[in-house]
């Protein structure tokens, strides 16, 4: 059955598809990221980073769309042994799976009820996960597509890391299934109304920070990417165009995961309202708030780049297992044993 | 007497036959020649017996008016201090000589690289292949002095000074 | 069990101008074999066509950007011991303190690299943006940032600029200082350990025997250094130490390293403090006389040989280098089997090899 829509939901979903949280969001967002990344830790290193495309003098604002533009001008090289429709095709799966999960993460309350989000299920966190699962295939089919041993070997570590950082994320995941008692995001942050859940699962919240870190392949766990020991990983072979959105796909997932985090932990829109904002649109204070959280959370995630050494593959299983996946138990039975206390204050609300 | 004149010594009792010349150069410093078919046993007692346990590198050197070849292996012993230089010569139209890799076995590359470069042929080196020259590299071994270089500017003024009888 | 053959170089992020051929089954490499001279240049046997004087600024390119002016120190202490030529003391003291110098630039290179091959990218730029100040210096000194030819037979062609002993005193302490924070960054920092102790153990006997030289034999805790076992120049009038590792491992390596450069600026001090008035140079004649030289140096990566056998012309009859990373390079595959492939550039950075030091 279709839904028949009348002009005004229709025109919102133009909005949502296109604008916010749809196409144009992850892209700005990902624009946003690489200046800030590239500019943030050129200062952590003592160095300026961009400093001449863009409007604002000497700080390079319009970078990454001259790297953008002159990535699309090269020629698409496809090795003569490739398993050519694969190896074609990895680049927009990852760029189309990584920016799916946007529509299923509420970004604020409509005024008249419901959610600021594309599609609206009630198994969204559910959904979510499934999407993330499917990313490292793309990077095995990629680095085997490729056929070559660099990315062969990328693409291996890839499929290995997915066993370690896979497993802790949904065990937090499911202490925080059961402290809200629902799969559906835009519950579980109406049930941080009162109280966020980084308070309340503490270790929840960093067992899934580090591993979020692993399944975006960001330093210290940028072992399939990394440059030292295999090049680049299982994207090496990838020239221009295809190149561009594998970068692109990095920071969409980036986009991702950082929504799912202020969701779950951070309590999503929730803040004071801002009257400025209200008036302009009722759902703009929400986003605010959700921004502003999922910036400090960028912040922290590239930060990572800055300080931290590479760990080995080996190190990042072992770290998975013997240390994310226990505090992730912990954390579940911590809030098994502590319901009568946290309740009230979640499900009471 | 020093530590230096005891090392000649020791040798010099133990190898009287086959030590062609031995001597203490400056402090530091001891040269031994030796014939080329007992550098193997006498290599064994300079790291056995005198404590030359780090080597230091292994040169060839051309002498074509000779028609010789002389390989030194320069060993220094680290509690000794002393460096010493074991010698030998061998004929430059059939240059063999057993190979210490299992004396000294840091003398993997350094053996190599003499052979690639002077054409000694080392017995009992594991793999004599090509290291710092190209692969397609069909030269006669090039430090040798009948590998000539083109001639510079500078060779052509001196050869034209010379015909024309000094400055 | 399928055992897959990877070649590492000579166009890779880490390897510079090296090739390694690697026998890797998964994740682990079982063998590693070196393929090198891809930078040969054949200055050995270009020296012999070149007059003793010419061959100071191609000697000085086996090791141009990092390591000079100790470079270039052995092959002029075989001339003047085979001339029998005394060098002014001031002349020697500027030798020293180019080459003390040019060592710290290179142990902050080599920190530098260390820290990419971690995936640490920070602490590529903090010690290469001070290894520029200590190129500065130099500049000032010899009027070149990395290949001087500053020493000549029988001195040095510049005097010390005026001004210098200060601005290099202050820049020392900054670097001192500066230690610090890279300690902080590097050295005690949890990941790091985690990627580099215990990676690549050489053990003393092992090192010995492959005749492994410099920081990479310290670190392995033999206490060997031809500047207190042979002292050249002036470096026994100075009060400084070793200082060695304890197991042998690329932290170790690493570590020396650091210590070594808050060694030499220590020796720079004194040198500063002592450097006494008087000519820089003395005349030296164009013909080395009849005879043969083997003399070591120190060079920032280790012992550096020189051989020459002069026939009492203008130019050698054959001069042999023999380069410490050329030396070191054995100790390679000795400590890639059956490692990660993610401990590969760990290990090879750790040794510190230099392709053009090693191909010549």
């Amino acid at each position: 059955m279709i839904p028949i829509l009348s002009f005004s939901e229709f025109i919102e979903l133009i909005l949502k598809v296109l604008i916010f949280p749809g196409l144009a969001f992850p892209l700005l967002f990902a624009m946003i990221v690489i200046w800030f990344e590239r500019k943030f830790l050129a200062r952590i290193m003592l160095r300026i980073g961009p400093l001449h495309v863009g409007p604002l003098n000497r700080t390079g604002l319009f970078q990454p769309i001259a790297d953008f533009l002159k990535l699309i001008q090269k020629e698409i090289i496809v090795p003569d042994n490739a398993y050519k429709f694969l190896y074609n095709i990895a680049p927009i799966m990852a760029s189309i799976v990584a920016s799916m999960s946007v529509a299923f993460i509420p970004y604020a309350p409509k005024p008249d009820g419901g959610y600021w989000m594309i599609y609206y299920t009630p198994l969204s966190l559910l959904v979510i996960l499934a999407i993330f699962t499917a990313r490292p295939f793309i990077m095995v089919g990629a680095g085997w597509a490729s056929n070559s041993k660099y990315c062969t070997i990328g693409a291996l570590r890839a499929a290995l890391q997915l066993l370690a950082y896979e497993v802790p994320i949904t065990l937090s995941l499911a202490s925080i299934v059961i402290m809200s008692g629902t799969f559906d995001l835009a519950k579980i942050v109406e049930t941080q109304s009162s109280i966020w859940f980084i308070i309340l699962q503490p270790i929840g919240f960093i067992v899934i920070l580090i591993a979020m870190m692993a399944e975006l392949s960001r330093r210290p766990f940028d072992i399939p990417l990394a440059e030292q020991e295999v090049v680049f990983g299982w994207p090496t072979e990838y020239t221009g165009t295809q190149f561009a959105l594998v970068m692109v796909s990095e920071y969409f997932d980036l986009c991702a995961v950082t929504s799912l985090i202020t969701v779950l932990f951070l309590g999503g829109w929730s803040g004071p309202v801002i009257p400025l904002l209200n008036d302009i649109s009722p759902i703009l204070s929400g986003v605010f708030w959700f921004f502003l959280k999922m910036a400090i959370l960028t912040v922290i995630i590239i930060m990572g780049r800055g300080i931290y050494p590479r760990l080995r593959i080996d190190q990042l299983l072992d770290t998975g297992w013997t240390l994310l996946i226990p505090l992730a138990i912990i954390q579940i039975i911590i809030t098994l044993l502590t319901a009568q206390w946290w309740l009230p204050l979640v499900r009471g609300a | 007497m020093s530590v230096e004149e005891k090392v000649i010594e020791s040798v010099k009792t133990r190898f009287p036959e086959d030590i062609i010349e031995a001597k203490v150069k400056r402090k530091n410093r001891v040269s031994i020649s030796v014939r080329s078919n007992r550098i193997y046993d006498i290599g064994l007692f300079l790291r056995d017996e005198l404590g030359f346990n780090h080597i230091t590198s292994v040169s060839g050197v051309d002498y074509i008016d000779m028609n010789e070849l002389e390989v030194i292996y320069t060993i220094w012993s680290i509690d000794k201090k002393i460096l010493a230089s074991l010698r030998t010569k061998i004929p430059r139209d059939n240059p063999t000589l057993k190979s210490l890799i299992n004396v000294w076995e840091g003398v993997l590359y350094h053996e190599r690289e003499t052979w690639e470069m002077f054409g000694i042929k080392f017995e009992g080196h594991p793999d004599l292949s090509s290291l710092l020259l190209p692969e397609e590299w069909d030269g006669p071994p090039p430090l040798r002095k009948d590998f000539l270089l083109p001639e510079t500017p500078q060779e052509k003024l001196e050869e034209k000074i010379k015909r024309a009888g000094g400055w | 069990m399928s055992v897959m053959k990877l070649s590492m170089g000579p166009q890779h992020p880490i390897t510079g101008h090296f090739r390694f051929i690697l026998d890797v089954d998964g994740d682990l490499v079982l063998k590693l074999e070196p393929d090198i001279g891809y930078t040969h240049r054949g200055i050995e046997k270009l020296a012999e066509k070149r007059t003793y004087l010419q061959n100071l600024p191609v000697i000085e390119r086996v090791n141009s950007y990092c390591d000079s002016a100790g470079t270039m120190l052995g092959y002029l202490e075989a001339i003047e011991e085979l001339m029998g030529l005394e060098v002014p003391e001031r002349a020697k003291y500027l030798r020293v303190i180019a080459a003390e110098l040019n060592r710290i630039a290179s142990h902050l290179y080599a920190a530098c690299l260390f820290s990419v091959a971690t995936g640490l990218e920070t602490m590529l730029m903090w010690p290469i943006n001070d290894r520029e100040l200590v190129l500065d210096l130099l500049e000032k000194l010899t009027g070149q940032r990395i290949t001087y030819t500053y020493q000549t037979i029988g001195g040095v062609r510049f005097d010390m600029p005026e001004g210098f002993k200060e601005e290099a005193l202050k820049r020392l302490d900054y670097l001192e200082k500066r230690t610090e924070d890279y300690y902080k960054m590097l050295l005690w920092n949890h990941t790091f350990h985690m990627r580099t102790k215990k990676v690549g153990i050489l053990k003393p006997s092992d090192a010995i025997k492959l005749g492994v030289v410099g920081p990479n034999l310290r670190a392995s805790g033999v206490k060997v250094d031809v500047r207190k076992d042979e002292p050249y120049e002036v470096y026994d009038k100075f009060d400084f130490s070793i200082p060695t590792g304890k197991n042998g491992d690329s932290y170790d390596r690493l570590e020396v390293r650091f210590k070594e450069v808050e060694q030499s600026i220590n020796i720079l001090r004194q040198a500063l403090k002592d450097i006494p008035k008087g000519p820089i140079k003395k005349w030296a004649p164009p013909i080395v006389p009849k005879g043969e030289a083997y003399t070591r140096v120190e060079a920032a990566r280790g012992e550096f040989g020189y051989y020459i056998v002069a026939d009492g012309t203008m130019k050698p009859y054959r001069l042999k280098m023999s380069p410490p990373s050329f030396r070191n390079l054995i100790a390679l595959p000795h400590l890639c089997k059956n490692v990660p492939l993610g401990d590969i550039p760990v290990i090879y950075i750790s040794l510190d090899l230099i392709p053009m030091d090693v191909d010549r």
